[in-house]
């Protein structure tokens, strides 16, 4: 368990991370290093050189816009967690970053490195893909702005390009109250399945991960009062969800999280 | 009375634990810290294949690599384990022209560090030709796909045994019922891995190995045979340990590749087992299949079980005992547990596979046993619709019943049976639970109560630790009256420097920080059988017991002779030595050991000089059984097939105790690892036999937040050995993994359900539940 030799260079600045990148194909952007150190002790990854960006603080600031909020790239998950501002412009957010990991975990771990990993199970790619974030990336040509609902393509595989880098992402504010719900078998474990359901009067949309190979939104127009109902119409969403084989458990778990994801957003417990 | 109060009883007290400060600040020396000048780091090449011939090894491209100073194939290293034919099969130390499971040691690199002698491992090119794999016990009994080994059966131990008259008695009674229960693959996941290192000394010859082990003179005379090194030029060493449980009381390939590779190369050189190695590559445990059929009457009278045990030893059986055979010749031996079972028929096939050996893990035979015997009460219950408590107390072996011989042929020293029972039923509050089950339900949440009764068989006069039934302990008090007492055993955490100080306390009278227990250095402790099999309480303290009171006598004839009183009125404490009701007439033990070391002209006649002495003690008994009984509450959301562990009650009778709160913590670690076992952890091979959880993102420990808060009671029924004591390293996890399985039984039963696998698992719950309205 020890990773393979590698060249290490610390980036000061943006523009000097992605010029690395581009000088040092099999390079790779070294943030919390929660996911990627264990892959290269596991010698599952062997990047030829580390560009290390955890020294960029302008990558670290959370700032109010006029929809809701920009994050860096390298905002931690903790800070997610405790940040007023999150707490109070996109309350699900900080809610779910909680559900990240541990404590030491999360003081690492950051939305970009998240985001750019594409674990299957993690929280905060849905948690973007289900308000509408954008992600700012900068490569050679520049910045620019990718949809998350465009982002995410399956396990581990995101559209960002191997010599791009996240630099921040933009978060408007959710319109209709959003539950979350997620099922881990140990706390801090990545989920089983989760959920988050945004619930308007008439309108809104469930978005699950972990069941899937990547986060999936789909919106409805009416909502049954009843229950029993309800659940026939999560079973009825699920019908078009990818469960990879596994659906006789994943199916049951994916209605649970959703109906539970949505009576979180109703006020419920 | 004065003089009572003068002597604070060590035996039975909540002693701080001496081994705590040094743990707690980081102080403590692991085999990790090991570090000497000139010292290499070894790496293995493991198989990835499960079972595959070897065409060719080629090292070359790896010894080129800077700072790679050898790299070691079986010729390098030409040991077995098993040289005796018991198994038919014996693992070599590096794979000998084929492999036959995955993580099997092929090729050891050694190089100046690990990162180095990683490097090398992987360009190390082996040319695999490989084969099917043999996976499932059930197929292997009949040789299918094949044979693991061209030269064996599949089925390398077999055994059966069936009571008088068992057929009959079957037949006869009114009701039967049948099950197959599953216990998969765990392993001990010590939070210390493994790791050995070995450390040649040019000047004398001899050779020290530092090892992670539980049993250091094993472990020397296993070199000592195997490698044909001579015994007297062998030290070993094991430094703090941290976590064995079984896992490691065995001697491993890599050991002897570590000393082969050390001697060869004239160089001190260290292994430390990362966290893959230790799922691949530390003895597994619990790989097991129960066909069960139970003969009944309507009062709930289990009047005989018959059992066909199987268990998956994997590719060889691990050295110097398999745990396949461990788990069902022995389980076979409890499998009635504390009850009045009559008739037992029991059929054991343990077969060999392309998957890691099975050894020991903490329990062994018991969880196992436990498992099956629970499970088989609990079913007699359900069937009649009586409640699990009285099914238990209808069948619970009675006082009047000691000592009891079970249908098996072991006997039982007495125990508190009934009385664990009850008394763990008021503690959980049995009825009152009960009352907020049935509300709960009218309100949809499903709360369970388990039930687990459980016999401990503990120091065993033959132990998986050692094959010896005794233990040693040298004592010796130093010139200024210090005392130093070495012992054989390998204690992992279980605070054996704090216990039998204890114990020496009260025979000789002095205090416990005047006393140091030495252990683990096979250049300072006699002989003795290691720490395994729940024996260093009740026959290491027996030892130290043993040894006290021949010292303690030895001080009382000095002080008779230096005070002229007799023998017989001379008490001893607080380093003094007195006549009984005058306290004043007294010397002090360091007085004494002057006398015994510089003034030897005034020792008592016949006294030799020193205060020194090695005693041996082997209990009477082949086995003394704890006991008690554990109840666990859960609750069950079977929309996600999650089960947390609400509360949790243990009643426990181990004899004589020497201090509660290491008890304590013995049951609370051991109930720990039993949520593990409940509902948690599980090694999966796939199809291929690759195992598929080699880390612990996959292979799921519980964590605190996992376990529930204990309430833990004691009984103490005295052994008739040394000192009153039992063993109770075990009975934690003997009987916890039943609890919870039960109480998730009683959760669910509104859906029919019966726990007979363990771990369960989500995915179980979702299937036994979702088609039921959810
Ligand atoms: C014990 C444990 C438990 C965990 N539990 C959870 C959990 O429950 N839920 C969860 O979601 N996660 C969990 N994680 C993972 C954690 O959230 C990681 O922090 C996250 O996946 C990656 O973030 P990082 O900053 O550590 O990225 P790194 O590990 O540094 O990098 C991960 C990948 O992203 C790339 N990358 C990083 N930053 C950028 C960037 N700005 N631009 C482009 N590429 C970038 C890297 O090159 C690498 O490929 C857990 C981790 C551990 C160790």
């Amino acid at each position: 368990m020890k990773p393979a030799a590698f060249e290490y260079f610390r980036a000061s600045n943006a523009v000097q991370a992605v010029g690395l990148l581009q000088q040092y194909r099999e390079a790779k952007i070294l943030a919390g290093g929660q996911s990627l150190v264990p892959l290269m002790n596991f010698r599952l990854s062997r990047p030829s050189a580390l560009v290390d960006i955890s020294g960029i603080t302008e990558l670290a600031r959370i700032v109010p816009t006029a929809h809701g909020l920009r994050l860096g790239a390298l905002v931690r998950h903790q800070d997610l967690v405790d940040n007023p501002m999150v707490r109070e412009t996109i309350p699900v957010l900080a809610e779910a970053a909680a559900h990240i990991g541990h404590w030491a975990v999360r003081n690492r771990g950051t939305v970009g490195g998240s985001l750019a990993h594409a674990d299957p199970a993690a929280e905060l790619p849905a948690v973007m893909v289900a308000l509408g974030a954008d992600i700012v990336v900068m490569d050679a040509e520049g910045e620019r702005k990718i949809p998350a609902r465009a982002f995410f393509v399956g396990f581990y595989t995101t559209t960002l390009g191997s010599d791009a880098l996240i630099v921040a992402i933009e978060m408007p504010r959710p319109r209709e109250p959003v539950g979350f719900y997620e099922v881990v078998r140990r706390h801090g474990d990545f989920a089983l399945a989760g959920a988050l359901v945004e619930a308007g009067e008439s309108t809104g949309a469930v978005t699950w991960f972990g069941v899937t190979p990547a986060p999936v939104r789909m919106a409805w127009t009416a909502l049954a009062e009843d229950e029993g109902l309800r659940r026939q119409q999560w079973e009825r969403l699920t019908r078009d969800l990818d469960f990879a084989g596994d659906e006789a458990f994943r199916r049951p778990l994916a209605v649970t999280v959703a109906e539970r994801a949505y009576q979180r957003a109703r006020g419920g417990h | 009375m004065a003089e009572q109060a003068m002597r604070p009883q060590m035996m039975g007290a909540r002693v701080a634990r001496v081994e705590d400060p040094r743990l707690l600040t980081g102080q403590a020396r692991f085999l990790d810290d090991i570090q000497v000048p000139g010292m290499l780091e070894l790496a293995f090449v493991r198989s990835p294949y499960a079972a595959a011939r070897i065409l060719d090894i080629d090292t070359g491209k790896a010894r080129k690599l800077p700072g790679v100073h050898d790299v070691l194939t079986f010729s390098d290293c030409p040991y077995r384990l098993w040289q005796r034919t018991e198994y038919q099969v014996g693992q070599p130390a590096l794979a000998d022209g084929g492999v036959f499971y995955v993580g099997e040691p092929v090729v050891a690199v050694v190089a100046d560090n690990r990162y180095l002698a990683e490097d090398a491992a992987e360009a190390v090119r082996i040319t695999y030709e490989p084969l099917t794999p043999v996976l499932e016990m059930r197929a292997a009994i009949l040789e299918e796909p094949r044979r693991v080994h061209a030269g064996a059966e599949n089925v390398f131990f077999h055994r059966s045994h069936r009571t008088p008259g068992f057929e009959q008695a079957f037949a006869d009674a009114p009701l039967h019922l049948t099950a197959t229960f599953r216990l998969n693959r765990q392993t001990a996941v010590s939070i210390e891995p493994r790791g050995t290192a070995a450390l040649p000394d040019p000047a004398s010859g001899r050779i020290t190995v530092y090892a992670s082990t539980q049993s250091p003179h094993r472990m020397r005379s296993d070199f000592s045979e195997i490698m044909e090194i001579p015994e007297h030029l062998l030290r070993i060493v094991v430094p703090e340990v941290g976590g064995g449980f079984g896992m490691k009381a065995n001697t491993y390939p890599e050991d002897l590749v570590v000393v082969a590779a050390a001697i060869k190369l004239r160089r001190p050189v260290k292994w430390v087992s990362d966290r893959m190695e230790s799922l691949l590559a530390d003895v597994h445990a619990r790989d097991d299949i129960h066909d069960v059929e139970v003969a009944f009457e309507p009062s709930g009278r289990i009047v005989a079980v018959r059992d066909h045990l199987m268990a998956d030893g994997g590719a060889y059986p691990a050295y110097p005992f398999s745990g396949a055979v461990g788990e069902t010749s022995l389980a076979a031996r409890v499998l009635t547990g504390p009850y009045h079972i009559p008739h037992l028929a029991t059929e054991i096939d343990c077969t060999y596979s392309n998957k890691m050996p099975l050894g020991a893990y903490r329990g062994v035979w018991g969880p196992v046993a436990s498992f099956i015997q629970e499970g088989i009460v609990d079913r007699v219950a359900r069937r009649l619709a009586k409640d699990p408590a009285e099914v238990r107390r209808v069948n619970m072996i009675r006082p009047e019943q000691f000592p009891y011989r079970n249908a098996a042929g072991a006997v039982y020293d007495p125990g508190s049976y009934g009385e664990s029972l009850e008394r763990a039923l008021d503690l959980i509050g049995y009825e009152e639970r009960r009352r907020l089950q049935r509300l709960a339900r009218e309100s949809g949440r499903y709360l369970g109560i388990g039930i687990s009764a459980f016999v401990e068989p503990t120091a065993m006069a033959s132990s998986e630790a050692g094959s010896i039934g005794y233990e040693a302990c040298s004592l010796r008090i130093e010139p200024t009256g210090k005392v130093t007492a070495a012992m054989g055993l390998g204690p992992t955490g279980q605070g054996h420097e704090t216990t039998m100080a204890q114990v020496i306390a009260d025979q000789i009278g002095v205090d416990l920080q005047d006393i140091v227990v030495l252990h683990g250095d096979t250049d300072s402790a006699p002989f003795g059988g290691g720490t395994g099999g729940s024996r260093s309480g009740p026959i290491g303290g027996g030892a130290a017991l043993v040894a006290g009171r021949q010292m303690g006598e030895r001080l009382k004839t000095y002080a008779a002779h230096m005070l002229e009183a007799s023998f017989d009125d001379i008490e001893l404490g607080n380093g003094k030595a007195w006549v009984t009701g005058v306290p004043s007439r007294s010397v002090s033990i360091r007085e004494i050991a002057e006398i015994a070391y510089t003034d030897v002209k005034r020792i008592p006649p016949g006294l030799p000089i020193g205060l020194e002495l090695v005693a041996r003690y082997l209990p009477t008994r082949s086995v003394s059984f704890s006991n008690g009984t554990h109840i666990a509450v859960v609750e069950v959301d079977p929309p996600t097939g999650l089960v947390s562990v609400i509360d949790y009650a243990v009643v426990n009778d181990c004899g004589q105790l020497i201090n509660p709160t290491i008890v304590e913590g013995q049951i609370h670690g051991g109930v720990a690892q039993g949520v593990g076992a409940a509902i948690l952890e599980a090694l999966r091979y796939d199809d291929d036999g690759q195992l598929t959880t080699t880390s612990l993102m996959d292979y799921l420990l519980p964590q605190a937040t996992d376990v529930p808060r204990m309430q833990i009671a004691h009984l103490v029924t005295p052994a008739d050995g040394e000192g009153g004591m039992k063993g109770m390293g075990e009975g934690s996890l003997i009987a916890s993994p039943a609890a919870i399985a039960n109480a998730i039984s009683d959760a669910l039963e509104p859906f029919g359900v019966l726990v007979d696998t363990l771990p369960v698992t989500p995915r179980d719950i979702i299937r036994w539940t979702a088609q039921s309205g959810f």
